[in-house]
């Protein structure tokens, strides 16, 4: 696909998901947007210099921080338009990657991951001690009641990081697909070998730096208006670090689409589970899944679904091979949140029907992993947990009463009744009755 | 006239290790050097101090009328020197096309100031994947190569370079008699095409039948440099050789 039909169909999605935000008309649904938007960027940010060239940066959040306090220093000297602030914070970001780059790169491997982390605690120090921007007490940044044209400030923000969302993600695609992409997958892969064929490594190398710093503090630019008071331990917080780092760990870190995939997942669960049971266990998540991910799919989610098409589908797509991954993906999908949802009801009244649902949600996962992997069990499991979770969502229905958790039960129900029906399909089976080391060997 | 290669005097230690000293070569356009000796006698090192993979402490190294050492490897690539390494070091995460796809964009391109179609890229990358017999696996990844074609696909890369001085360091170990030949004639083609070859081999055979001069190093020294037959009858190397 040529990237200016990218552009359209990008922003064409953007433009969906915020006429859907506007159709529910709740401030609190693009609030909480803006926190999964603003972790795409950086998910996406950090994969450029982390997934395309593989030199790890543990400093995102001195980044980010870097550009929510650009935002802040020019709020007290010179007020200026959110727009003009993320160009002005992805430039001062841009140039300290740069720098940071210039100095560090000749670090390989772990030293480098060291010396990124050392970076973004100088930056913290440097903001403790620098009275203008608030030090240590941190700074408040009044945001305006309402935003021009718009109205409501909270969807101005939105609107903005979405863009900067498909700003990221077309930067990402076109890097991936062009010339520059090639050198950093050499970089990646065997910086001597790419040196002896003519790629110019330290060069591309501080513009992997350069861009993805600058997209970093881009994403930091609008945060203080979004948090209203930033204070250095919250702009440098852990999670971001984090989460720059696990989301595209667990979407895939070749491809531009890892970091989005990942960021909307985990993004949106943490959102889930901060209202549903503490944001304290945000961390917890990431990090449950960061080790999962690492050892059951060090690929990340769209590692797990090419390999399953290279094995399932060698030609062309089918079908076939679209309707499992389908169902491996709504098993993922709704598994997760299931857990989320079902230790919520743990933790609330309904104990009973809360472990039930974690076990059928924890099923879901494995099953969906087992039907990507071409396992045979993975079969059987996710016609018994498909099933199990039809008994759930009945059971839900009948104690559970309200318009919303009957569509989302019934939805369930429905969706589970469906992947059961695709699952018997004969050339369905067939994928999982020979065993996946033989099939590798045939073709 | 001038030499294309023009090595002067180098020395390279690693730590109170002398891995060459002083080593004297020059290479002549259009040439096909063997450069032979036991392992551990300094010749990867020699070539890597060619390529800019290592630096070199003491001497100088001219090459098409220029002095590169000092330069880094991937400039020294643009002037015109190639090499293949000795362990095969494929990107891994690269089909095959793209493996060689690499130096077609970086070194050919960024030598003539020419972009050139992605069509054009792509037939001319199954080419030369063509000429060691690797188009069957043009999709395919580095891992699903053996040993040999992994040495194949790196004088594929090597040459996609489009370079002056080719050097071939151990294209051939673990080739069977018939795959020699096959690589010895690809090699000798290129040199009719211009292009420079200096042969770094353990089989004797080859290096015999496809050098026009052999240099011998052996403990980081030159010890001879002549006609083949002039080497292997030369009692030093004959020593070097046999441990007398």
């Amino acid at each position: 696909m040529r990237m200016p039909l990218f552009t359209v169909i990008a922003l064409g999605v953007a433009a969906v998901v915020y006429l859907a935000g506007k159709l529910f008309a709740i401030d609190y649904l693009f609030f909480a947007g803006y926190t999964v938007l603003h972790f795409v960027v950086l998910a996406t940010a950090w994969n450029i210099l982390g997934g395309y060239c593989g030199y790890v940066n543990f400093g995102s959040a001195g980044f980010f921080a870097l550009g929510a306090y650009t935002t802040v220093f020019f709020h007290k000297a010179y007020p200026l338009p959110i727009p003009a602030l993320i160009v002005l914070a992805g430039i001062v970001a841009g140039l300290v990657g740069l720098g940071t780059g210039y100095l560090t790169l000749r670090l390989r491997g772990v030293y480098f991951a060291i010396a990124t982390l050392a970076l973004a605690i100088v930056l913290q120090t440097l903001v403790i001690n620098w009275n203008y921007v608030g030090g240590s007490r941190g700074a408040y940044v009044i945001r305006p009641q309402t935003a021009p044209i718009i109205g409501s400030y909270i969807e101005y923000l939105f609107l903005l990081m979405l863009l900067l969302t498909v700003l990221a993600v077309v930067v990402a695609r076109a890097i991936e697909r062009s010339q520059l992409g090639f050198g950093f997958a050499t970089i990646r892969d065997d910086e001597i070998a790419a040196e002896a064929l003519g790629v110019p490594t330290l060069r591309l190398k501080l513009i992997a730096t350069t861009i993805s710093g600058g997209l970093m503090g881009m994403a930091g630019a609008p945060f203080p208006y979004y948090i209203g008071y930033l204070e250095p331990s919250s702009a440098f917080g852990l999670a971001y670090a984090v989460n720059a780092i696990a989301m595209p760990m667990i979407g895939g870190t070749t491809s531009w689409i890892g970091p989005l995939v990942g960021a909307i997942l985990l993004g949106t669960l943490q959102q889930v589970a901060s209202v549903t049971i503490s944001s304290a266990v945000n961390l917890l998540i990431v990090g449950i899944l960061l080790v999962a991910f690492v050892i059951i799919a060090p690929n990340g989610l769209v590692g797990l679904v090419q390999e399953f098409l290279r094995a399932a589908t060698p030609e062309r797509m089918t079908w076939r091979s679209l309707g499992v991954l389908s169902v491996a993906g709504y098993g993922i999908v709704a598994g997760m949140f299931g857990v989320v949802f079902s230790l919520s009801a743990i933790a609330a009244a309904r104990p009973a029907l809360g472990v039930l649902a974690l076990v059928v949600s924890v099923l879901l996962i494995a099953s969906a992993y087992g039907l990507l992997k071409l396992q045979s069990w993975g079969l059987l499991l996710a016609n018994a947990s498909f099933a199990l979770s039809i008994v759930l969502g009945v059971i839900e229905l009948w104690f559970v009463g309200g318009v919303g958790a009957g569509i989302m039960h019934g939805g369930a129900v429905a969706i589970a009744v469906a992947a059961i029906v695709l699952l018997q399909d004969a050339g369905v089976k067939s994928l999982y009755r020979v065993p996946p080391g033989e099939r590798r060997a045939t073709s | 006239m001038t030499a294309l290669l023009q090595v002067q005097g180098l020395s390279k230690r690693f730590g109170g290790f002398i891995a060459l000293d002083e080593i004297d070569l020059s290479v002549e356009k259009g040439e096909r050097l063997g450069l032979i000796g036991p392992n551990g006698s300094g010749k990867s090192t020699l070539v890597n101090c060619i390529c800019g993979t290592l630096h070199n402490e003491a001497g100088s190294v001219h090459f098409d009328g220029r002095q590169i050492d000092g330069m880094v490897a991937h400039e020294r690539t643009h002037l015109g020197l190639a090499r293949s390494f000795q362990l095969p070091r494929p990107f891994p995460t690269l089909s095959l096309v793209d493996n060689v796809r690499i130096p077609l964009l970086y070194t050919v391109q960024a030598r003539s100031g020419l972009l050139r179609p992605a069509g054009d890229l792509d037939d001319r990358c199954r080419d030369l994947l063509k000429m060691v017999g690797l188009d069957a696996k043009a999709t395919r990844f580095p891992r699903d190569l053996t040993q040999v074609e992994m040495r194949k696909l790196e004088l594929a890369r090597a040459v996609a370079a489009e370079p002056k001085l080719l050097i071939a360091d151990e294209a051939m170990a673990g080739l069977s008699h018939s795959e020699i030949e096959d690589i010895l004639a690809l090699l000798v083609r290129l040199n009719e095409q211009g292009i420079t070859v200096i042969l770094i081999e353990h089989i004797m055979r080859a290096v015999m039948s496809f050098s026009q001069r052999i240099v011998v190093l052996v403990s980081g020294r030159k010890i001879a440099d002549d006609t083949p037959d002039a080497v292997v009858n030369n009692p030093e190397v004959v020593g070097a050789y046999l441990g007398q």
